[in-house]
Protein backbone atom coordinates (compact mmCIF):
# COMPACT_ATOMS: atom_id res chain seq x y z
CA UNK A 1 0.00 0.00 0.00
CA UNK A 2 1.29 3.61 -0.61
CA UNK A 3 0.53 7.09 0.37
CA UNK A 4 -1.30 7.14 3.66
CA UNK A 5 1.32 9.01 5.19
CA UNK A 6 0.74 11.59 2.85
CA UNK A 7 -2.44 11.90 3.13
CA UNK A 8 -2.30 11.64 7.04
CA UNK A 9 0.39 14.66 6.93
CA UNK A 10 -1.95 16.58 4.52
CA UNK A 11 -5.11 16.01 7.03
CA UNK A 12 -3.02 17.17 10.07
CA UNK A 13 -1.70 20.42 9.02
CA UNK A 14 -5.28 21.38 7.17
CA UNK A 15 -7.39 20.38 10.32
CA UNK A 16 -4.76 22.29 12.77
CA UNK A 17 -3.39 24.91 10.43
CA UNK A 18 -6.98 26.08 9.23
CA UNK A 19 -5.40 27.79 6.68
CA UNK A 20 -3.26 29.97 8.81
CA UNK A 21 0.16 29.43 7.21
CA UNK A 22 2.42 30.52 10.39
CA UNK A 23 1.05 27.70 12.06
CA UNK A 24 0.99 25.19 9.15
CA UNK A 25 4.88 26.19 9.09
CA UNK A 26 4.60 25.20 13.48
CA UNK A 27 2.75 21.93 12.67
CA UNK A 28 5.71 20.74 9.76
CA UNK A 29 8.19 21.65 12.05
CA UNK A 30 6.81 19.83 14.95
CA UNK A 31 6.54 16.54 12.29
CA UNK A 32 9.93 17.49 11.68
CA UNK A 33 11.11 17.05 15.26
CA UNK A 34 8.99 13.31 15.27
CA UNK A 35 11.32 12.74 12.79
CA UNK A 36 9.05 12.52 9.75
CA UNK A 37 10.32 15.06 7.14
CA UNK A 38 6.85 16.16 6.02
CA UNK A 39 8.65 17.06 2.25
CA UNK A 40 9.74 13.72 1.81
CA UNK A 41 6.64 11.88 1.73
CA UNK A 42 4.31 11.41 -1.79
CA UNK A 43 0.90 9.44 -2.27
CA UNK A 44 3.19 7.18 -3.81
CA UNK A 45 5.40 6.65 -0.46
CA UNK A 46 4.87 3.18 1.06
CA UNK A 47 3.18 3.25 4.03
CA UNK A 48 5.87 2.93 6.94
CA UNK A 49 4.10 1.97 10.30
CA UNK A 50 6.33 3.31 12.69
CA UNK A 51 5.47 6.83 10.60
CA UNK A 52 2.22 6.03 10.68
CA UNK A 53 1.93 5.14 14.14
CA UNK A 54 3.41 8.43 15.28
CA UNK A 55 0.73 10.28 13.32
CA UNK A 56 -2.52 8.76 14.16
CA UNK A 57 -1.22 9.63 18.20
CA UNK A 58 -1.63 12.93 16.96
CA UNK A 59 -4.79 12.96 14.57
CA UNK A 60 -6.15 11.34 17.80
CA UNK A 61 -5.65 14.45 19.65
CA UNK A 62 -7.31 15.99 16.51
CA UNK B 1 4.63 50.34 32.65
CA UNK B 2 2.70 47.22 32.80
CA UNK B 3 5.67 45.10 33.15
CA UNK B 4 8.70 45.37 35.67
CA UNK B 5 11.95 43.41 36.52
CA UNK B 6 13.89 43.11 39.93
CA UNK B 7 16.79 41.51 40.94
CA UNK B 8 18.94 41.30 44.13
CA UNK B 9 22.39 39.67 44.32
CA UNK B 10 21.95 39.26 48.43
CA UNK B 11 23.22 35.93 49.51
CA UNK B 12 20.20 34.94 51.67
CA UNK B 13 16.63 33.89 50.17
CA UNK B 14 15.24 36.10 53.22
CA UNK B 15 16.72 39.07 52.51
CA UNK B 16 17.07 38.65 48.39
CA UNK B 17 13.19 38.26 48.43
CA UNK B 18 12.62 41.33 50.45
CA UNK B 19 14.71 42.90 48.05
CA UNK B 20 12.56 41.83 45.23
CA UNK B 21 9.63 42.63 47.10
CA UNK B 22 10.84 46.05 47.57
CA UNK B 23 11.66 46.79 44.31
CA UNK B 24 8.33 45.62 43.28
CA UNK B 25 6.32 47.80 45.78
CA UNK B 26 3.11 49.42 44.38
CA UNK B 27 2.96 47.57 41.14
CA UNK B 28 0.60 45.00 42.42
CA UNK B 29 1.52 41.90 40.07
CA UNK B 30 -1.20 39.50 39.18
CA UNK B 31 2.27 37.22 37.53
CA UNK B 32 5.61 36.65 39.06
CA UNK B 33 8.33 34.43 37.16
CA UNK B 34 11.30 34.45 38.62
CA UNK B 35 14.75 32.80 38.21
CA UNK B 36 16.98 31.60 41.50
CA UNK B 37 20.55 31.23 41.82
CA UNK B 38 21.14 27.01 42.65
CA UNK B 39 22.82 28.56 46.08
CA UNK B 40 19.68 29.33 47.44
CA UNK B 41 18.23 26.65 49.32
CA UNK B 42 15.20 25.43 46.57
CA UNK B 43 12.35 25.03 49.43
CA UNK B 44 12.69 28.02 51.11
CA UNK B 45 13.03 30.51 47.94
CA UNK B 46 9.59 29.09 46.42
CA UNK B 47 7.69 29.28 49.98
CA UNK B 48 9.09 32.91 50.26
CA UNK B 49 8.61 33.99 46.37
CA UNK B 50 4.89 32.90 47.37
CA UNK B 51 4.06 34.78 50.64
CA UNK B 52 5.99 38.27 49.04
CA UNK B 53 3.26 38.32 46.25
CA UNK B 54 0.44 36.29 47.90
CA UNK B 55 -2.01 37.98 45.18
CA UNK B 56 -0.09 36.67 42.25
CA UNK B 57 0.84 33.51 40.76
CA UNK B 58 4.63 32.78 41.58
CA UNK B 59 6.70 30.09 39.46
CA UNK B 60 9.94 29.99 38.28
CA UNK B 61 13.03 27.41 38.53
CA UNK B 62 16.69 27.16 39.72
CA UNK B 63 19.57 28.07 37.17
CA UNK B 64 22.94 28.44 36.03
CA UNK B 65 23.42 32.11 36.05
CA UNK B 66 20.53 34.75 35.65
CA UNK B 67 20.06 37.58 33.41
CA UNK B 68 18.11 41.01 33.97
CA UNK B 69 18.15 43.59 32.33
CA UNK B 70 21.21 44.87 30.67
CA UNK B 71 23.43 42.24 32.94
CA UNK B 72 24.52 38.44 33.05
CA UNK B 73 24.98 37.72 36.57
CA UNK B 74 25.48 35.00 39.43
CA UNK B 75 24.42 33.68 42.20
CA UNK B 76 20.87 36.43 42.32
CA UNK B 77 17.15 36.20 42.07
CA UNK B 78 15.85 37.81 38.98
CA UNK B 79 12.17 38.54 38.72
CA UNK B 80 9.83 39.37 36.28
CA UNK B 81 6.16 41.27 37.32
CA UNK B 82 3.31 41.06 35.07
CA UNK B 83 0.23 43.23 36.49
CA UNK B 84 -3.24 43.60 35.35
CA UNK B 85 -2.78 45.44 32.31
CA UNK B 86 -0.34 42.98 30.94
CA UNK B 87 -1.63 39.88 31.46
CA UNK B 88 -5.48 39.29 31.30
CA UNK B 89 -5.27 35.79 32.49
CA UNK B 90 -2.85 32.94 33.88
CA UNK B 91 -2.92 29.60 34.95
CA UNK B 92 -0.07 27.84 36.45
CA UNK B 93 -0.03 23.97 36.42
CA UNK B 94 2.94 21.32 37.78
CA UNK B 95 3.75 18.33 36.05
CA UNK B 96 4.94 15.95 38.58
CA UNK B 97 6.63 12.90 37.94
CA UNK B 98 7.42 13.47 34.15
CA UNK B 99 7.45 9.47 33.84
CA UNK B 100 3.56 9.86 33.99
CA UNK B 101 1.11 10.93 32.12
CA UNK B 102 0.15 14.77 32.35
CA UNK B 103 -3.51 15.02 31.65
CA UNK B 104 -4.29 16.13 35.26
CA UNK B 105 -2.26 19.53 34.18
CA UNK B 106 -4.10 19.83 31.03
CA UNK B 107 -7.34 19.39 32.28
CA UNK B 108 -6.72 21.95 34.70
CA UNK B 109 -6.42 24.46 31.85
CA UNK B 110 -9.03 23.52 30.05
CA UNK B 111 -11.36 24.22 33.02
CA UNK B 112 -9.70 27.07 33.91
CA UNK B 113 -10.26 28.38 30.13
CA UNK B 114 -13.24 27.01 29.90
CA UNK B 115 -12.36 25.07 26.51
CA UNK B 116 -9.81 22.38 25.46
CA UNK B 117 -6.19 23.13 24.77
CA UNK B 118 -6.44 22.30 21.10
CA UNK B 119 -9.45 25.10 20.86
CA UNK B 120 -7.02 27.89 22.28
CA UNK B 121 -6.34 30.72 19.97
CA UNK B 122 -2.14 30.58 19.79
CA UNK B 123 -2.34 34.40 19.12
CA UNK B 124 -4.50 35.20 22.35
CA UNK B 125 -2.40 32.30 24.18
CA UNK B 126 1.17 31.67 25.05
CA UNK B 127 2.35 28.91 27.10
CA UNK B 128 5.77 29.20 29.48
CA UNK B 129 8.00 25.38 29.80
CA UNK B 130 10.34 25.20 32.67
CA UNK B 131 11.22 21.43 33.16
CA UNK B 132 13.97 19.74 35.51
CA UNK B 133 17.46 20.32 33.67
CA UNK B 134 18.45 16.72 34.25
CA UNK B 135 15.45 14.72 33.73
CA UNK B 136 15.85 14.23 29.82
CA UNK B 137 12.42 14.06 29.47
CA UNK B 138 11.88 17.79 27.69
CA UNK B 139 11.59 16.18 24.48
CA UNK B 140 8.69 14.25 25.77
CA UNK B 141 7.16 16.73 27.58
CA UNK B 142 7.11 18.79 24.53
CA UNK B 143 5.75 16.00 22.06
CA UNK B 144 2.83 15.80 24.07
CA UNK B 145 2.09 19.04 24.59
CA UNK B 146 2.89 19.92 20.92
CA UNK B 147 -0.03 17.22 19.80
CA UNK B 148 -2.39 18.50 22.33
CA UNK B 149 -2.31 22.74 20.98
CA UNK B 150 -1.69 25.04 19.01
CA UNK B 151 -0.72 27.11 21.84
CA UNK B 152 3.36 27.85 21.32
CA UNK B 153 5.24 26.81 24.55
CA UNK B 154 8.60 28.36 25.08
CA UNK B 155 11.23 27.72 28.07
CA UNK B 156 13.96 26.74 29.20
CA UNK B 157 15.65 23.46 31.38
CA UNK B 158 16.62 24.36 34.93
CA UNK B 159 19.66 24.32 35.84
CA UNK B 160 22.28 24.15 38.73
CA UNK B 161 25.26 25.98 38.40
CA UNK B 162 26.76 23.39 36.15
CA UNK B 163 27.06 21.00 39.62
CA UNK B 164 24.58 18.80 37.42
CA UNK B 165 23.16 17.27 40.81
CA UNK B 166 19.56 19.09 41.68
CA UNK B 167 17.95 20.91 39.38
CA UNK B 168 14.09 22.44 40.48
CA UNK B 169 11.16 24.23 39.03
CA UNK B 170 9.07 26.23 41.64
CA UNK B 171 5.62 26.85 41.77
CA UNK B 172 2.74 27.16 44.50
CA UNK B 173 5.32 28.17 47.03
CA UNK B 174 7.02 24.55 46.91
CA UNK B 175 10.17 23.36 44.94
CA UNK B 176 10.15 20.61 42.33
CA UNK B 177 12.16 17.91 40.98
CA UNK B 178 11.65 15.80 38.00
CA UNK B 179 8.58 17.91 37.04
CA UNK B 180 7.59 20.55 34.59
CA UNK B 181 6.06 23.99 35.75
CA UNK B 182 3.65 24.97 32.59
CA UNK B 183 1.85 28.13 32.56
CA UNK B 184 -0.45 29.44 29.93
CA UNK B 185 -1.19 33.65 29.56
CA UNK B 186 -3.27 35.50 28.04
CA UNK B 187 -1.24 38.85 27.52
CA UNK B 188 -3.07 42.04 26.99
CA UNK B 189 -0.72 42.90 24.21
CA UNK B 190 1.08 41.16 21.34
CA UNK B 191 3.80 38.63 21.80
CA UNK B 192 6.15 37.26 19.65
CA UNK B 193 8.84 35.02 19.83
CA UNK B 194 12.86 34.73 19.27
CA UNK B 195 14.79 31.43 18.59
CA UNK B 196 18.59 32.67 18.02
CA UNK B 197 21.58 30.24 17.72
CA UNK B 198 24.30 31.78 16.47
CA UNK B 199 25.24 28.79 13.68
CA UNK B 200 25.48 28.79 10.36
CA UNK B 201 25.41 25.12 8.28
CA UNK B 202 28.04 23.61 6.68
CA UNK B 203 27.83 21.19 3.64
CA UNK B 204 28.70 18.22 5.88
CA UNK B 205 25.64 15.61 5.97
CA UNK B 206 25.33 13.20 8.96
CA UNK B 207 22.31 10.78 8.47
CA UNK B 208 21.07 8.99 11.67
CA UNK B 209 21.65 5.37 11.04
CA UNK B 210 21.33 4.03 14.76
CA UNK B 211 20.43 5.27 17.93
CA UNK B 212 19.05 5.56 21.02
CA UNK B 213 16.31 8.57 21.58
CA UNK B 214 15.65 8.11 25.04
CA UNK B 215 19.07 8.24 26.17
CA UNK B 216 20.30 10.70 23.31
CA UNK B 217 23.18 8.56 22.49
CA UNK B 218 23.85 7.79 18.44
CA UNK B 219 25.67 5.05 17.92
CA UNK B 220 26.13 5.70 13.79
CA UNK B 221 25.94 8.58 11.73
CA UNK B 222 26.08 7.47 7.45
CA UNK B 223 26.61 3.97 8.75
CA UNK B 224 29.68 4.31 10.61
CA UNK B 225 31.12 4.46 14.15
CA UNK B 226 29.07 8.14 14.98
CA UNK B 227 31.92 9.06 16.49
CA UNK B 228 34.32 8.52 13.56
CA UNK B 229 31.53 9.81 10.83
CA UNK B 230 31.78 13.19 13.28
CA UNK B 231 35.09 13.76 13.31
CA UNK B 232 35.57 12.71 9.64
CA UNK B 233 33.07 15.52 8.89
CA UNK B 234 34.87 17.93 10.85
CA UNK B 235 38.08 16.87 9.00
CA UNK B 236 39.93 15.69 11.89
CA UNK B 237 40.79 13.04 14.66
CA UNK B 238 38.47 11.63 17.07
CA UNK B 239 39.88 12.89 19.47
CA UNK B 240 40.84 16.51 18.49
CA UNK B 241 36.49 16.40 17.37
CA UNK B 242 35.88 16.52 21.49
CA UNK B 243 37.43 19.70 21.76
CA UNK B 244 35.61 20.81 18.96
CA UNK B 245 31.96 20.28 19.95
CA UNK B 246 31.19 23.73 21.23
CA UNK B 247 31.93 25.14 18.00
CA UNK B 248 30.95 22.73 15.70
CA UNK B 249 27.58 20.87 17.05
CA UNK B 250 25.31 19.47 14.60
CA UNK B 251 21.55 20.45 13.33
CA UNK B 252 17.99 19.81 12.12
CA UNK B 253 18.02 22.20 10.03
CA UNK B 254 14.50 22.61 8.25
CA UNK B 255 13.48 25.69 5.83
CA UNK B 256 16.64 27.34 6.88
CA UNK B 257 16.33 27.14 10.33
CA UNK B 258 18.82 25.17 12.29
CA UNK B 259 17.38 22.96 15.44
CA UNK B 260 20.80 22.68 17.35
CA UNK B 261 21.69 19.03 18.37
CA UNK B 262 24.72 19.86 21.09
CA UNK B 263 27.60 16.77 21.60
CA UNK B 264 28.17 16.30 25.69
CA UNK B 265 30.52 12.99 25.19
CA UNK B 266 31.68 10.69 23.25
CA UNK B 267 31.87 7.45 24.56
CA UNK B 268 34.45 4.57 22.66
CA UNK B 269 32.70 5.65 19.37
CA UNK B 270 29.27 6.18 20.54
CA UNK B 271 28.15 10.21 20.75
CA UNK B 272 26.04 11.81 23.72
CA UNK B 273 23.98 15.12 23.11
CA UNK B 274 22.12 17.62 25.16
CA UNK B 275 19.30 16.69 22.86
CA UNK B 276 17.36 13.46 21.90
CA UNK B 277 18.12 12.60 17.89
CA UNK B 278 16.10 9.97 15.98
CA UNK B 279 16.83 7.59 13.63
CA UNK B 280 16.51 8.68 10.19
CA UNK B 281 17.30 12.29 10.91
CA UNK B 282 19.11 13.91 8.33
CA UNK B 283 21.43 16.43 10.28
CA UNK B 284 23.76 19.17 10.00
CA UNK B 285 27.25 20.04 10.56
CA UNK B 286 27.16 23.71 11.96
CA UNK B 287 29.31 26.64 13.17
CA UNK B 288 29.71 28.85 15.28
CA UNK B 289 29.31 32.79 14.23
CA UNK B 290 29.02 35.71 16.38
CA UNK B 291 26.20 35.81 19.22
CA UNK B 292 26.29 39.23 20.12
CA UNK B 293 25.70 40.01 16.59
CA UNK B 294 22.89 37.60 15.87
CA UNK B 295 21.15 38.24 19.20
CA UNK B 296 21.02 41.60 19.14
CA UNK B 297 19.93 41.27 15.40
CA UNK B 298 17.31 38.81 16.62
CA UNK B 299 16.12 41.30 19.22
CA UNK B 300 16.27 44.72 16.61
CA UNK B 301 13.85 42.32 14.17
CA UNK B 302 11.70 41.51 16.50
CA UNK B 303 11.57 45.07 17.85
CA UNK B 304 10.68 46.08 14.60
CA UNK B 305 7.86 43.06 14.13
CA UNK B 306 5.99 44.51 17.15
CA UNK B 307 6.82 48.29 17.25
CA UNK B 308 8.17 48.25 20.20
CA UNK B 309 9.00 46.01 23.33
CA UNK B 310 7.79 46.26 26.70
CA UNK B 311 9.57 42.87 28.20
CA UNK B 312 11.57 39.85 27.09
CA UNK B 313 12.48 36.85 28.93
CA UNK B 314 15.32 35.00 27.61
CA UNK B 315 16.33 31.51 28.07
CA UNK B 316 19.77 31.48 27.26
CA UNK B 317 21.70 27.85 26.88
CA UNK B 318 24.41 27.66 29.49
CA UNK B 319 26.55 26.52 26.50
CA UNK B 320 26.44 30.41 25.13
CA UNK B 321 26.73 31.50 28.21
CA UNK B 322 30.37 29.86 28.69
CA UNK B 323 30.96 30.57 25.14
CA UNK B 324 30.51 34.27 26.25
CA UNK B 325 32.74 34.39 29.05
CA UNK B 326 35.36 32.74 27.13
CA UNK B 327 35.44 35.24 24.64
CA UNK B 328 34.98 38.07 27.88
CA UNK B 329 31.36 39.00 26.02
CA UNK B 330 29.18 38.25 28.79
CA UNK B 331 29.03 42.13 30.04
CA UNK B 332 28.42 42.81 25.70
CA UNK B 333 25.86 40.30 25.61
CA UNK B 334 24.03 41.46 29.19
CA UNK B 335 24.07 45.21 27.30
CA UNK B 336 22.31 43.53 24.06
CA UNK B 337 19.17 43.77 26.56
CA UNK B 338 19.68 47.05 28.34
CA UNK B 339 17.08 49.09 26.89
CA UNK B 340 14.34 46.82 27.43
CA UNK B 341 13.04 44.97 30.60
CA UNK B 342 14.49 41.97 30.55
CA UNK B 343 14.56 38.45 33.01
CA UNK B 344 16.10 34.88 31.59
CA UNK B 345 18.45 32.86 32.97
CA UNK B 346 21.41 30.58 31.57
CA UNK B 347 19.62 26.91 31.02
CA UNK B 348 20.47 23.27 30.83
CA UNK B 349 18.38 23.16 27.37
CA UNK B 350 15.81 25.44 25.30
CA UNK B 351 12.20 24.69 24.10
CA UNK B 352 10.45 26.18 21.36
CA UNK B 353 8.15 23.93 19.97
CA UNK B 354 10.39 20.84 20.89
CA UNK B 355 13.70 20.69 22.67
CA UNK B 356 17.26 22.26 21.23
CA UNK B 357 20.43 23.34 22.34
CA UNK B 358 22.92 26.19 22.33
CA UNK B 359 20.16 28.21 21.27
CA UNK B 360 18.41 31.38 23.02
CA UNK B 361 14.79 31.27 22.84
CA UNK B 362 12.52 34.06 24.28
CA UNK B 363 9.42 34.87 24.78
CA UNK B 364 8.94 39.08 23.89
CA UNK B 365 5.91 41.51 24.58
CA UNK B 366 5.05 44.63 22.44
Amino acid sequence: MAGKIRQMIDTIISQRAKDNAMLAGVIKTKLMLKGIDPGKFTLQSPDDPAVIGKLEILMKEL
Amino acid sequence: MNIKTAFSVMPDSQNAVADIRAQLKGFNPKLVVFFASSTFAPDEIAERMEEAFPSAETFGCSTSGEIVTGKMLTKSLVAMAFNKRAVKDCKVEIIENLNKESYKAFNAFQRHFKKPMKDLDPHKYVGIILVDGLCCKEELIMDKIGDLTNVTFIGGSAGDDLKFENTYVYANGKSYTHSAVLAIMKPSTEFSFIKTQSFCQLPQKLVVTKANEFTREVFEFNGKPAAVAYAEALGTSVEEAKSRFMHNPIGLVFEGEPYVRSPQQITGESMHFYCSVKEGMELSLLESTDIIASTKKALDDAQTELGGLSGVVNFNCILRTLELGQKGLTEDYGKVFENVPTVGFSTYGEQYIGHINQTATMLVFR
